[in-house]
This record gives structure tokens, sequence and C-alpha cells, in this order.
């Protein structure tokens, strides 16, 4: 498969600390790929995860995403980037309060001068919420922000889906749903690096899980088939917990 | 009350951008307004103190030179005056210095002491002899003459030279920009500078106490009564004088008094909406705050005292600046009465003023402020801040109906999203706008006003002649010129008219007047013999309307005139009549003019003119370019009118500055969500210049009518303090683009003003900002 992320020695170093810091991380991420990056608190898991969307920069080493590097890249150069190749999904879903879900759904679109609403209505059918389309955040259930959030992150059809914790802030049945949504997309073809501290839904739906601990990635399994071997992942966690 | 104080030093050091918004806007407001006081408080005193320390004459009346001295020296006692000066022999004479003639009355007195009019020398000496004359200073000031210069009389054909040996202070007399002036010499010189056209005699009274203007016209009824007929050619009050020596400052502290007024309503708006955002934005830290034990009382204090410490600071220094500023305009007033300047201001009402103005900010302060102190404790951290406003969705539909960018779509919809912010935003910038309106279309009015005065644009040249050159001559000189495209003959003349008081000054035309560019108030300019028409005052006075026939008296005869319309004119405080030199002919067959108004060809060179035209009679005729500068009093408003709409301005875009940037303080996680999505930081930027834009945009168009209202009606007070109404012509001082471009210019400066905080969220790191909600 064609590689569409590469971390090359990456090193983040926060001020006044190394809490939530990289150390030396090198990954790749084909295309196609489903991974989950696992991790406790401040072990810079998400840092990983906004150094690929370039919502932060390395302190050394280089993050290339499609080919393009983004170190290379000015500010503005960087909105653009995520505008055409990065859908961003977070855990308390930031969406816009004065605006409608179809317009929070369409705003990357606008951003880019696309506008039209039709494929932000397919979204929202395909997700099965076009019922709430003209509501506010505020008269969503957490359930159905993410869903908007999810479809807000892929109105620009990305080329790398990143989700923080996106199930952090919803019940678990919710949270299922919420995954299952991220499974079909990633069956469809949807590249997705999925931020997560909940091994059982990473491996029930990723084919990779990477762990991260203080900064560094300390494994990385491909799962063949995923949903039969999260026993795996979840020992070798513990494993390297105890050590 | 020491952790009240801690905690509010500490937030005053976390919110120093707005510590400085706050301290500027109060500190413009207080300094206006501390002016418009002081002023108003001081300017009536120095006229008071100079009156009484020169004895003013209370009622100067002006006697036909036939009158009998006796009978004249008889009046006091008929008055009720307890003192008087005069009878002095007077003339109105004519003198040339350099290449300029002067007109003055000469008044022959032996002494400058008395019990009336004392005269306060301020330079050189009395006069000593027949050839010396004392002129007063502020006539000495305006024409750059001197003690030691030599004047050279040509309103008599032996055309003697007298030596200017004095100037002195006459309180019985207005300023030389806006009154005929006074010149003194011996008793003995008078006879051969006189004719028998230009004597008089002058009587100075003064009563035991000051009396009321009825009670003077009372007296001046009852001088006309006792005496001859046509005895009293003319007479002047202390009370006229006294408002044309106030007129500037009146109506400078009625600008002021307006602006200020204007400046702290800004403010108040300025100071709730910024407390209103901090208690927005610090949910938690109130609920923190009411956690370790703050009162909810004692939260209030944090909030209100961050905002009353820099007011303090501002009060302090904008009272200096103000009682500071009026010192100028109070020394000027003072150097005109002969006064020793002295700063004149009062320390308690600066300091009432100082915490009146604490107070209006400390209660703008307060009442947003105990909004955080009915929060709940627990809410109030649960929340972190206030629910985000959701207002402004109309507007952000509107606008994406007009397929503007997005980012522009998300402003505009901010700009609204909590309306009282964006109403007492608007507050601001509508107060803002409103004064620039007013200071650019106020001095436009003054000088459409003083152009139709001047004549300005439509005569160049104006010629004098002495009496010892007859008028034919004059009209010969004039016609042979191939420069000369029309003149237009002025005469003078009193008429008594039934209901004033004081002979009423009468200018006679000869020629087509009506192209002289007198503005014309209500009806039309007279065409026909009989008709006349004047200023407002003087139809009041008379109790007249347009269409209305009346009786005056010019040289003791009847003379039937019907007022056909208003007009403009500021001499004496709107007192004069405008009429055709033949309406004057039937009763007074000898009048003549005095005066030409001089149009020129299309093109041609006035100095050069005005040389040839001079030097053919360089004694008998005093020719000049017309004067059509501003005189110093309207320069004076003018220049504090702009500093006004100057500081107006400034709270304006404070106003909205201070908005955007708590917009954007409080938006800033919605701007971090944009940025991930894709929004560049030049968009983020668009975006906030978009919310300024709007707030400005609505701000300036209603100032517009609020501008233009203020504009007509300081047209109307400042016309009405010196006896008019204002011509029609000066409410239209503005060109529509310009009405388009003052609120599109506020839009440019607003967006300029908004890319500050704007460059602040677009530089924002959005790690940062997420990781931190």
């Amino acid at each position: 498969m064609k590689e569409l992320v590469r971390l090359t020695d990456v090193t983040k170093v926060y001020q006044g600390g190394i809490t939530g810091a990289l150390n030396g991380v090198s990954l790749a991420v084909e295309k196609g790929e489903f991974t989950a990056i696992m991790g406790p608190s401040g072990s810079g898991k998400s840092t990983m995860l906004n150094l690929v969307a370039g919502l932060d920069r390395p302190t050394s080493g280089s993050v290339s995403v499609s080919g393009t590097d983004l170190g290379k890249l000015g500010e503005t150069g960087l909105a653009r980037f995520r505008r055409d190749h990065i859908g961003f999904v977070f855990q308390f879903f930031y969406l816009l309060p004065n605006l409608t879900a179809l317009e929070n759904v369409l705003i990357p679109a606008q951003l880019k001068g696309d506008g039209s609403t039709g494929r932000g209505r397919e979204l929202l059918e395909k997700l099965g919420i076009a019922d709430v389309a003209d509501r506010y955040p505020a008269r969503l259930s957490g359930g159905q922000q993410q869903r908007v959030a999810v479809a807000r992150a892929l109105i620009n059809n990305p080329t790398l889906l990143l989700a923080d914790e996106p199930t952090g802030a919803l019940d678990t049945h919710t949270g299922e749903q919420v995954m299952e949504l991220l499974g079909d997309l990633h069956r469809e073809g949807q590249t997705i690096l999925l931020v997560t501290h909940d091994a059982k839904l990473a491996t029930r739906h990723a084919a990779r899980v990477i762990s991260v601990m203080d900064g560094k990635i300390v494994d990385d399994a491909r799962l063949a088939s995923p949903e039969r071997a999260p026993s795996e992942v979840i020992r070798m966690r513990s494993e390297e917990k105890l050590r | 009350m020491r952790a009240v104080l801690v905690k509010t030093l500490a937030d005053l050091r976390r919110r120093r951008l707005q510590a400085a918004v706050i301290f500027l806007t109060v500190l413009f407001a207080m300094a206006a307004g501390t002016t418009a006081v002081t002023l108003m408080s001081q300017t009536r005193d120095p006229y008071q103190i100079a009156f009484d320390k020169q004895r003013g004459a209370h009622l100067q009346v002006a006697f036909n030179a036939t009158t009998d001295r006796q009978l004249m020296s008889n009046t006091p006692a008929l008055i009720g005056a307890s003192a008087s000066g005069g009878p002095y022999p007077a003339s109105n004479i004519q003198f040339r210095f350099g290449d300029r003639k002067f007109y003055v009355d000469a008044v022959g007195r032996d002494n400058p002491g008395g019990a009336v009019e004392v005269l306060s020398i301020t330079s050189g000496r009395w006069p000593l002899a027949n050839d010396e004359i004392v002129l007063t200073r502020s006539f000495s000031e305006l024409n750059r003459i001197s003690v030691g210069d030599r004047l050279k009389v040509t309103s008599v054909a032996q055309t003697p030279s007298l030596t200017v040996v004095g100037e002195v202070v006459d309180i019985d007399e207005g300023s030389a920009d806006l009154s005929s002036q006074r010149a003194w010499m011996l008793p003995a010189a008078l006879p051969a500078l006189s004719t028998p056209d230009s004597s008089f005699y002058l009587m100075d009274y003064r009563f035991p106490t000051d009396p009321t203007s009825a009670q003077l016209q009372s007296s001046l009824d009852r001088l006309k009564t006792s005496l001859p007929a046509g005895s009293v050619a003319g007479s002047l009050n202390y009370l006229l004088i006294r408002s044309i020596f106030n007129i500037t400052n009146q109506i400078l502290t009625g600008v002021l008094v307006a602006f200020s007024v204007f400046a702290l309503a800004a403010t108040i708006a300025i100071v709730a909406t910024l407390v209103t955002g901090i208690v927005i934005s610090a949910y938690r830290e109130i609920g923190i705050m009411r956690a370790i034990g703050f009162t909810p009382y004692q939260v209030v204090e944090v909030f209100a005292l961050q905002i009353v410490i820099p007011a303090l600071a501002a009060c302090l220094v904008g009272v200096t600046a103000g009682t500071l500023a009026s010192q100028p305009l109070l020394a000027n007033s003072s150097h005109a009465l002969g006064l020793a300047y002295t700063p004149t201001f009062s320390i308690g009402l600066d300091v009432l003023f100082l915490f009146g103005g604490l107070l209006v900010v400390a209660v703008a302060a307060t009442v947003p402020a105990l909004r955080a102190a009915q929060l709940k404790p627990i809410v109030a951290i649960t929340k972190a801040s206030a629910p985000r406003g959701a207002g402004g969705r109309l507007l952000r539909q509107g606008a994406a109906r007009l397929r503007l960018p997005r980012p522009v779509v998300l402003g505009i919809g901010d700009a609204f999203a909590r309306p009282l912010r964006a109403i007492l935003t608007l507050v601001t910038v509508l107060l803002g706008v409103a004064t620039i309106v007013v200071a650019v279309g106020l001095p436009r009015s003054f000088e459409l006003i003083n152009n139709s005065e001047t004549g300005a644009g439509n005569y160049q040249v104006i010629v004098t002649r002495t009496s010892a050159y007859p008028d034919s001559e004059v009209m010969r000189l004039l016609n042979a010129q191939p420069q000369t495209a029309r003149v237009v003959a002025v005469g003078g003349q009193n008429v008594i008219v039934p209901g004033v008081g004081d002979p009423v000054n009468t200018h006679l035309f000869r020629g087509d007047s009506s192209r002289l560019g007198y503005m014309v108030v209500a009806g039309r300019w007279y065409s026909a013999p009989g008709e006349v028409v004047a200023p407002a005052a003087l139809i009041r006075d008379a109790h007249l309307k347009i269409g209305d026939s009346f009786t005056g008296t010019a040289n003791g005869q009847p003379l039937q005139l019907r007022l056909v319309g208003e007009t403009y004119d500021i001499n004496n405080l709107g007192h004069s009549l405008f009429m055709d030199i033949s309406t004057m002919a039937s009763v007074t067959p000898a009048v003549e003019p005095f005066l030409y108004d001089i149009t020129l060809m299309h093109g041609s060179d006035v100095s050069s003119y005005v040389r040839r035209v001079a030097t053919a009679q360089p004694d008998l005729l005093d020719v000049r370019a017309s004067d059509t500068s501003l005189i110093a009093p309207v320069k004076i408003i003018d220049l504090v009118l702009l500093i006004l709409a100057g500081v107006l301005g400034l709270i304006g875009v404070g106003g909205v500055f201070n908005t955007l940037l708590l917009n954007t303080r409080e938006r800033i996680r919605d701007t971090a969500t944009l940025k991930s999505l894709g929004m560049s930081p030049r968009q983020v930027v668009v975006m906030v210049g978009a919310s300024a834009g709007l707030l400005a945009l609505v701000g300036g168009l209603a100032a517009m009518p609020l501008g233009l209202t203020l504009h007509h009606l300081l047209n109307d007070a400042i016309s009405g303090s010196a006896g008019n109404d204002t011509p029609p012509a000066a409410y239209g001082v503005f060109a529509a683009w310009e009405l388009t471009a003052i609120p599109l210019a506020g839009v440019v400066v607003a967006i300029a003003a908004a890319m500050i905080p704007g460059r602040w969220a677009a530089r924002s790191n959005v790690v940062e900002v997420l990781h931190a909600e």
C-alpha cells in the first residue's frame, strides 16, 4: 500500500517540562489503514496527532503527509493543507455554537470556496442525522454532536481522518455507535488515525494499534483480524506498565 | 479588603490593555468636561471684575452734535444715574497707516480717569498735545499699530498727522475684531478733525446697581422724551458689550458641554461593555473566588475596582488637563478686558467634577458586575464561562444569501452575537461619527456665513470715501477702470423702529445689492423702494413678521417700510435694516453712499486694481481687497471642534476595539476550531475585520441623522446667540458623497483597529487553546 503519513525521528519538547513530549518517534501510516494510537494520559499520543494535522510543529524531526513535508509550510500553507487533506474529530466535538448542524458541516468546504450544500446534506443523511440539520449544537445530544463533527471532518473528502478520543465525552453505547461509524468509513477506504485510551474500542475497529508511553512508541501491532485479537494488545500494554 | 485589592491589582496587571482603554476614554471625557465647566464658571467673573474696577458705564448714549450741553448735563439726574461721564465731544474720523485706512470714533477727554469709564492705560501715556492720540490695545494689536506710530487723518481736508502715544483698555466697548473702536484725544484737538456729519457727543451713565435690560430701556425712553426730538443718536449698554465679550466662550462652552456629555456617554458604554465582557469570560474565576471565601459583594468590588482604579487616574489627569486647557481661553478674555491674567479655576468645582465623573464610571462598572454576585459558585465553576452569544443568526443568514466569503459571513454574525454589547458599541461609534459630522459641517457653515458677511466670491474690492471726495467722482473713477464689472454703493443712516430701543443701523444700497451675497433666511431680498429686510433679532424685538408694514423714523421723518425678508447679519447682534437708498431718499434726499463694493471682471488682478484706484486718491479713498478670512473666535471654535471630533472619534474606535477584543477572546476556542478545520490566518483576520466593519457601518449610518440634527441645533444656537436665525444654506453644507464617505471612513478605521485582535486570534496556537478548554 502507498505510504500516507511519515514521522521521522520526531521530538517535541514543551516549554516548562517534558509532559506530553515525543522523543525520537518514527512512524509510517499507509493509505487505507485504520490505525489506533493508545497510551495513558501525557504519553504523547495527542501530540502526535496534532503534529500530523499540522496544528503543532515538532521540535526536531520531520512530519510528512501525502508527500508534503509539513515543516516547509507556513501558517497559511498549513491551513490549506488541513482543508485539503485532513478531517479532525475532537473529543469535545468543538462545534461552533452559533451555527446549525448543517452550517457546521459546511464550514470547511466554504473555507475552500465551495458554497454547495448537497454534500453536507448527503453526509448528514449517511450518518443518520439529516433530521437535525437545522438545529443548533445546544439542542443536539452528545452522539448527534459527534456525528455532526464527523460529517464536518469528511466534508472535504480528506485524505486522512484524525480522531482524538472521539468517544471520550460520550456514554458507552453512543461511543460504540461512533466507532461503528468510523469502522464503516474505513471499510469504504478512509484512512483513519485514532487516538484513544480504550483498548477494547481500538482493537475492535483498528487494524493497527500503536502504543505510546512517555513520548515513545512501545508497541506497533498489526492485527490481521482486529476484532479477534484485542487481548494481545492489552497484555502488551499491561506488561509495559509493569516494567 | 486586602484580598480584594490584591486580586484587583493582579487582574489589572493581567488586563493592561483594557485598563489603558478605560484610562484614555475617561481621560478624554473628563478633560473636555472640565474645560467646559471651567469656562462656564469663570467667563462671567473676569468681565464683572474689570467692569467694577474700571467703573464701566451701564449706559452710553450718543447725542446729536447740536444738542444743548446743559441739557445733556442734566440727564444723569433725569434717569437716576449715580455717576456720569461727559458730555465728551466725539467725531468719526478716518486715518491712514501705511497703505491701510481705518475709522475710529475719536473722543475728546482730558484724562483717562473719572467717575465712569476709567480707561486703563496698558502702554504709553495719555495725550498731552493736540496731535496725540490714544488707541485701544485691541485695535492696536489687531492692526499692528504701536506707540510712536504716526497716523494721517484723511477724513478732513487738512489731513493732519497724529502720533500714537498710548494704548488703553476700555471696558465699555467690544473687542476690535467684533466692534468698531474708539480713540482718545484732548478735547481741544477734536474741532480740527470734525465735520458736521461726523460729530456727536458721548455720555456715560452708571447706576447704583446693575440695571436690567428693561430698566435700561426705560432710562433711554425717558431721555428721548425729555430732550428735543432727534437728540439721541444712539446708545450702547453693558449687557450687549458683555455678550460680545463672552460670545466666543459661550459658543465654545455650549459645544464643549454637548460633546462632553457625548464623551461621557461613550465612556459609560465602553465601561459597561468591558465589565460585562470580563464577567462573562471569568465565570470559573468567579466560582473559585466564591469557593475560597469572597462574598458576592467582594466579587463585585473586584470587578468594579478594576475599572475605578484606572478611571481615578484618568479623572485626576483629565481634570487637571481640562483646567489647564481652559486657561488660554480665559487668559484671552482677561487680556481683552485689560486684566492681569491670573489662573482662574475653582478647586471645589474641579473636585466635584472629578468625583462626579468617577461616580458615573463606578456605577457603569458596578451594574454589570452585579451579575457576578448573582452567580452560584458551583454553576460558575462548572460552566467556566457564560454561554456564548448566539445572536446574529439572521445577519449571518442574510450575509450567506449574498454569497459573501464564509469568514466575512462568520464575522458579520459575531458582531451581534451579544446584542447588548453590540448596542453599547454602536453607541460609542454613533457618538464619535456624529461628532465628526458636526466638526466637518460647522466650520463649513461658519465659512458660508463668513463669506456672506464678507462678500467672498461676490465682490473683491471695497472702497471707502471721505466726505471730501464726492460720490460722483468715486463712481466716475471706478467706472473708468476696465476691470470693474459691477459697483454696489452702500450708505448708512439710523432709523428708529417701533419696539426697538436703539436707533437701528440701516444699510442703504445703490445698485444690485441682491448680488452681494447676503443670505436670505426667509422671504426674499427687497426689490422695490419701501421694502426692507432685517435679521431675526430686529424682527423679534419689533414684533414683526414678513409681509408686515411699519413706520420707522429717520431724520425725524416718518418712513413707511414693509418687511419682505429675513437676512443674516451679526452686526449689532442682529439689529440692522437693509433697503434701497431710494427708500431713504424720500425723507433724507441728501443721503449718499460712502462705501463701494466692487465686483471685478473674471480674471482681473485684485492687487493691481487696488493699487491703481488707491493711487488715484491716496488721501481721500480707502481702497482694499475684501478680507474674507475668518475672525479669530471662529478659528478657535473650529479648532476646538476639530479636537473634540478627534477625541470622540478615538473613543468610538476604542469602543469597537474593546468589543472586538472581548469577542475575539471569548470566541478563541471557536477560532481555534476553525483554524483546525483549515481557516487560514488571513481568513481569521478577515473574519474579525468583518465584525468591526459591520459595527462601524451600522453605527456610522445611524450617526449621520444624529450628526446632521446636532449640526442643525448647534447652528441654531450659535446663530441665535448672535441675534440671527440660521440660513437654510448653512444647514446643507454636506455633499451627498460625503454623507456616504464619512461612515465608510469609519468602517475603514474600525477595520484597521480590528487588526490587533484579528492578528492575535490568527496567531493563537490551536493546540494550546483547545488544550486549555
